[in-house]
């Protein structure tokens, strides 16, 4: 069973007023993850309030899929109805065409006053039955309950294999669609015979997950996750495939967990990180820039910007801090980066950007409006950059040649500023 | 009896009662919430619609496991008000503490802690775990009356001609246009507009309610609450010709403008009706009786959808989903088999049935955004339901969806369509016989769909039915060559 996660103490330079702490609903991450995959019916245990605004937010960036819920109000509540209700819920989701994988997303509310799984089916028809816990007083950023949804459908339907195919990869990581692609391609380039993405869209990539010959986190917080592949005896490949040191050190890594010919990994891995020189000599970088999203992935972004000439003292993200991010901080902290905030909230983030003066902000939507009312491009981290190619060589191309475009609208930001702020009409 | 929800149409009383007080400039929100409750209500939600701008005047308790797990929400709130304080985040403005679900769940009723904070700060109990956001919005509008402005009002004297808009919150579908259209019609029926609450007001200016000789609710589904304890004569903002009419009849007779309300009556009719008249009298006025439309949105749009493109524009209304449910509703599964199964050219609603017509692949289906919940930005005035602009506005979009349409099922040379996907049929010379159960299927299939889609359809599925027949090598199209091209994505 999956347990909630506790939360770390808040690092110590987000110590001051925190009043505004920076994530979506922590539940959102599981339900994207979840209405994503093909044959998935969730149905959610929650109360009406964030079964709305989940639903809001999903629609526009999880699926165009029915979503069921148990009808949980006081009256059920109190009456210790929340196990009827979320049955009824999974049988109606059951009978939906194509029906392979019913999550059940138990939310604060439900465990509150408590959901015991074995209360629940197992499996419905052709349907099996994941619960997924993900209160979010107990979790506290929408990235960590990616991880725990994960960890859930994998501890569930995944199982070793007899025998392991010690050439495939699982890429773990919600990534622009291209990229994977990208990283296959180089990878059977050094022998690998296939890769497989995780969270993707397909059941059976959960399935047989379990037979790869290592899993790759290309983002920093499915820690949950890689407890499942350890305890399949699965091992882990660290860092990621960004910028050019990163992605050098990443593909040798995977050759030698994978034991792949020597030869043939370092021919590939020399020859992308010659083309990613040839990248960033192309695509320099100059400005100061601060990356203050809440996808949990900002610190490898701020050290691909870093690597391209960018100076970055700030970055913030959403969630805690980690042993899997330890690796980007201490690279961001050797070249320049002043302070890494974990667990932040918004007023972090504004006493940045007092601090700091940047020329760009990457960023949550609040805190974007406020660096756009100072006249200061902004934009949101999880549209812009998080929904962008980001690994190898190609990646960086698409990222830094977006960053430096955004750098060059500086002027249309403060005329943006000047005009709402009536100075346009006084200067005539 | 266990009861499931599918796809809910609308929140809870909690986010009702944030939208509904931070609305008021001079209020600052404590919400006592998880960091969920407080990201979707104040940031996640407003990122995908403009109905509700980034909330700025709200602040979580954020509740964690010690809350939940014993110590309860007090503490936190405590900590949260003392750091507002000391910011300078509460000067000049007075605080009132929500409730939510999870708060509420865990039994935090925060009445006597908020007594102990600044004077004038209060505590909503918002009853979330039970109430929907009709009620949440009704319950919060008369709480603020009561808690800020009865008392005050005792001094405030009735002043003729004066009307109050009430209803505007955040998360209403629309709001800005129809606002903009019930004041031109309240001032056109010669009233002044007093206050528009919430929006647009001030708490300290909320006895000011009390000078009002009439008020207007905007909506039907909240509001009658603090029109009843106010006590003056009320109305609901109209939609369609004859209620806009009936409306502003009303008003002038209450506001004793009647002449004024008379004048402008006729001189709509001789403007902004105008084009109403003239779509009625040239050929676009011919669709209306075949176009079926679906409704689904809160009451006071499908009440006044249903008045307006039905009865007095002749539509078939082949179905009328209210939000909150009346009695007799379909309930969602109905509502989705049908949209599944045989939709009508126009659905008026939310992401939920936009979902359903994708789910079915009616692509012959218009859909027009018409409730929350769904991705939308709205603050153009230009776009009301309501009133006479709201007729306009609403054939304009029928008609221009009609034509859009029309144009889809225009053929196009099939080596352009080619050029793509390769799925449209090339046109073959000469048409093969149909056997009988093969010509009854395509008319079943065709039965099914929009009027104005089936001209196009019968010649895209005829052609589909015989290129399959042909590549058989068959003289005629039997019934399982017609239900094999039937059977296609998109037949």
């Amino acid at each position: 069973m999956t347990q909630p996660t506790s939360t770390p103490a808040p690092s110590p330079e987000g110590k001051a007023c925190q009043l505004h702490p920076q994530s979506m609903c922590p539940a959102f991450g599981a339900l994207r993850v979840l209405t994503r995959i093909e044959g998935a019916h969730p149905v959610m245990a929650s109360d009406t309030g964030c079964l709305y605004g989940l639903k809001f937010v999903t629609h526009f960036y999880g699926a165009r899929k029915s979503i069921l819920a148990a009808h949980l109000g006081t009256e059920e509540l109190m009456a210790g109805e929340v196990v009827e209700a979320t049955r009824a819920a999974i049988e109606v989701a059951a009978q939906e065409p194509g029906c392979q994988l019913i999550p059940v997303i138990s939310l604060c509310v439900a465990e509150t006053v408590g959901l015991p799984e074995e209360m629940l089916p197992k499996r419905v028809g052709e349907a099996e039955v994941v619960l997924v816990r993900v209160p979010a007083y107990a979790i506290h950023s929408h990235p960590e309950t990616k991880d725990v949804a994960l960890a859930a459908l994998l501890g569930k339907l995944g199982s070793p294999p007899a025998e392991r195919n010690g050439r495939t990869l699982v890429l773990l990581g919600e990534v622009f669609p291209a990229d994977p692609l990208g990283i296959d391609g180089l990878l059977r380039q050094m022998g690998v015979e296939g890769t497989i993405s995780l969270p993707g869209r397909s059941i059976d990539d959960l399935r047989r997950a379990a037979s790869a010959g290592a899993v790759a986190p290309l983002h920093p917080f499915y820690k949950q996750t890689l407890g499942v592949f350890r305890e399949w005896g699965v091992p882990v490949a660290g860092g990621a495939p960004v910028g050019i040191s990163g992605t050098y050190a990443w593909l040798k890594a995977i050759g030698s967990l994978l034991q792949l010919d020597p030869a043939q990994v370092e021919a590939t891995a020399s020859a992308e990180r010659e083309r990613a020189q040839a990248m960033l000599s192309a695509l320099p970088l100059s400005g100061r820039i601060l990356v203050t999203g809440y996808e949990g992935s900002e610190l490898a972004y701020a050290r691909l910007l870093v690597e391209a000439g960018a100076e970055v003292p700030f970055v913030s993200t959403s969630i805690g801090p980690d042993p899997l991010v330890l690796p980007d901080e201490t690279w961001l902290r050797a070249r320049g980066t002043r302070q890494v905030v974990y667990r932040k909230a918004l007023e972090d983030d504004v006493r940045a950007l007092d601090e700091y003066q940047p020329d760009l902000v990457l960023g949550t939507t609040p805190f974007c409006a406020i660096a756009k009312e100072r006249g200061i491009p902004a934009m949101y981290f999880t549209n812009q950059l998080a929904s962008r190619p980001f690994f190898l060589s190609t990646g960086m191309a698409a990222t830094l040649s977006f960053i430096r475009d955004a750098l060059g609208r500086a002027e249309r930001y403060e005329w943006m500023r000047d005009f709402f702020e009536g100075e346009e009409a006084a200067r005539g | 009896m266990a009861r499931v929800i599918r796809d809910l149409p609308e929140t809870s009383s909690y986010w009702a009662a944030v939208w509904t007080a931070c609305a008021l400039p001079d209020v600052h929100v404590i919400c006592d919430a998880p960091i969920g409750c407080f990201n979707l209500v104040a940031t996640a939600v407003p990122d995908y619609t403009d109905a509700i701008p980034h909330l700025q005047n709200i602040t979580p308790s954020v509740i964690t496991e010690q809350e939940v797990g014993g110590s309860g929400t007090g503490p936190a709130v405590q900590r949260t008000y003392e750091g507002l304080r000391d910011e300078g985040l509460l000067d000049g403005k007075r605080l009132i503490v929500i409730s939510t679900a999870e708060s509420e769940m865990i039994g935090s009723d925060l009445t006597d802690l908020v007594k102990t904070f600044a004077p004038g700060s209060g505590f909503f109990h918002s009853e979330s775990l039970s109430d929907d956001e009709w009620i949440g919005r009704d319950r919060i509008l008369l709480w603020l009356w009561e808690q800020y402005g009865a008392a005050a009002a005792q001094a405030v004297a009735v002043e003729p001609g004066l009307v109050n808009i009430i209803g505007p919150t955040y998360g209403c579908f629309n709001s800005a246009a129809d606002l903009h259209e019930v004041r031109r019609l309240i001032e056109g029926a010669g009233g002044r507009v007093n206050l528009v609450f919430p929006f647009e007001s001030r708490l300290e200016n909320i006895a000011q309610l009390g000078r009002a000789q009439v008020n207007v609710l905007l909506y039907r589904e909240f509001g009658e609450s603090l029109a009843e304890a106010l006590g003056q004569p009320w109305l609901h903002a109209p939609m369609g010709m004859r209620a806009s009419n009936a409306f502003v009849q009303r008003l002038g007779e209450l506001l004793d403008t009647g002449p004024q309300a008379a004048a402008f009556m006729r001189q709509e009719k001789e403007t902004t009706l105008q084009a109403v008249w003239d779509l009625w009298k040239g050929p676009q006025g011919d669709w209306f009786g075949t176009t079926s439309v679906g409704v689904v949105a809160t009451g006071t749009y499908v009440t006044g959808l249903q008045a307006f493109l039905g009865e007095e524009l002749g539509m078939p209304i082949v179905f009328a989903v209210n939000r909150p449910p009346r009695p007799g509703d379909l309930d969602t599964e109905a509502l989705r088999h049908l949209l599944h199964t045989r939709p009508p050219a126009f659905v008026f609603g939310s992401i939920n049935e936009k979902i359903y017509l994708s789910e079915g692949g009616a692509r012959q289906t218009s859909f027009i955004p018409a409730a929350f919940p769904g991705p939308v930005v709205r603050r153009a005035v230009g776009t009301p339901f309501m009133g006479y602009r709201g007729t306009v506005y609403l054939l304009q979009e029928i008609v221009n969806r009609l034509y859009e349409a029309l144009y889809n099922f225009l053929p196009l040379d099939s080596a352009y369509a080619n050029q793509g996907k390769g799925t449209a049929p090339s046109p073959v010379p000469g048409n093969l016989p149909w056997q009988p159960q093969a010509r009854a299927a395509l008319d079943a299939a065709l039965e099914k769909m929009p009027f104005l889609a089936r001209i196009s359809a019968s010649r895209e599925l005829q052609m589909r039915a015989e290129a399959f027949a042909r590549q058989q090598g068959a003289a005629e199209v039997s019934l399982e060559v017609a239900q094999a091209a039937l059977d296609q994505p998109g037949g």
